[in-house]
């Protein structure tokens, strides 16, 4: 059983330091590797209500853990300066928005649009999922395998995901080490 | 109207714009989920 997240649930989560429990950040834009099912970063916005964003940012490989109420960094020198950082963190691409991409089976068949990625909770951003608009209606989840196939603006998945589009995060959770174990990956 | 009129006229004028400015970098803050540029 996995406890599980949304990106949206990120966003706007403060970024604490695990040395000293300073609260540096708060998360703006996250940034998705759908071939590796990793995040590989986040922008960064000033704490305070009217402040605005922030030019530093925060690497995959930095962040200690995304929790539920907060991203864990090790200390004050895991947020670093835009020169420092990769390109796709440094210059989020704004024109790839994951969210409304279609999901296609290998088969070619639609399982619907993504409106939101799903997390491992307490991992350093590992995407377990999709949250889907259903092609035949409604919101769903769907398990990924831990690499994913890219075609253009289509997330190709393999064709058993069909089998395990859940109804909750719940269901997810507990579909996802069935679902790898069937593609053989654990 | 005197001069102390424009002035608060210009005073509130300030003030109004300065909360506009806040208010539209506070509504920029919202960012979005991005993929990588490797994904081709």
């Amino acid at each position: 059983m996995r406890l599980l997240m949304t990106a949206s649930q990120i966003r706007g989560l403060p970024v604490v330091t695990v040395h000293g429990g300073e609260d540096m950040a708060e998360v703006r834009d996250v940034i998705y590797s759908p071939e590796s099912g990793r995040l590989v970063g986040v922008t960064l916005n000033k704490r305070g209500f009217f402040a605005g964003r922030s030019r530093d940012v925060l690497s995959a490989e930095a962040i200690h853990a995304v929790g539920q109420h907060a991203v864990m960094v090790i200390d004050e020198s895991s947020i670093v300066a835009p020169e420092d950082a990769p390109e796709d963190v440094r210059h989020p691409a704004t024109e790839r928005d994951v969210l409304g991409d279609d999901v296609l089976t290998e088969g070619g068949s639609s399982l619907g649009k993504v409106v939101d990625l799903v997390l491992l909770v307490g991992s350093s951003g590992e995407v377990v999922g999709y949250q889907i608009d259903k092609t035949g209606g409604g919101r769903g989840y769907i398990p990924l395998p831990a690499q994913l196939s890219v075609s253009g603006d289509a997330l190709v998945v393999p064709n058993i995901t069909e089998e395990f589009i859940q109804d909750d995060l719940v269901g997810l959770g507990a579909s996802v080490d069935e679902f790898r174990s069937r593609l053989g990956l654990s | 109207m005197g001069v102390v009129g424009w002035l608060i006229l210009v005073a509130i004028v300030v003030v109004i714009a300065v909360v506009a400015f806040l208010v539209i970098r506070r509504r920029r803050r919202g960012g979005g989920v991005f993929a990588t540029r490797d994904r081709r």
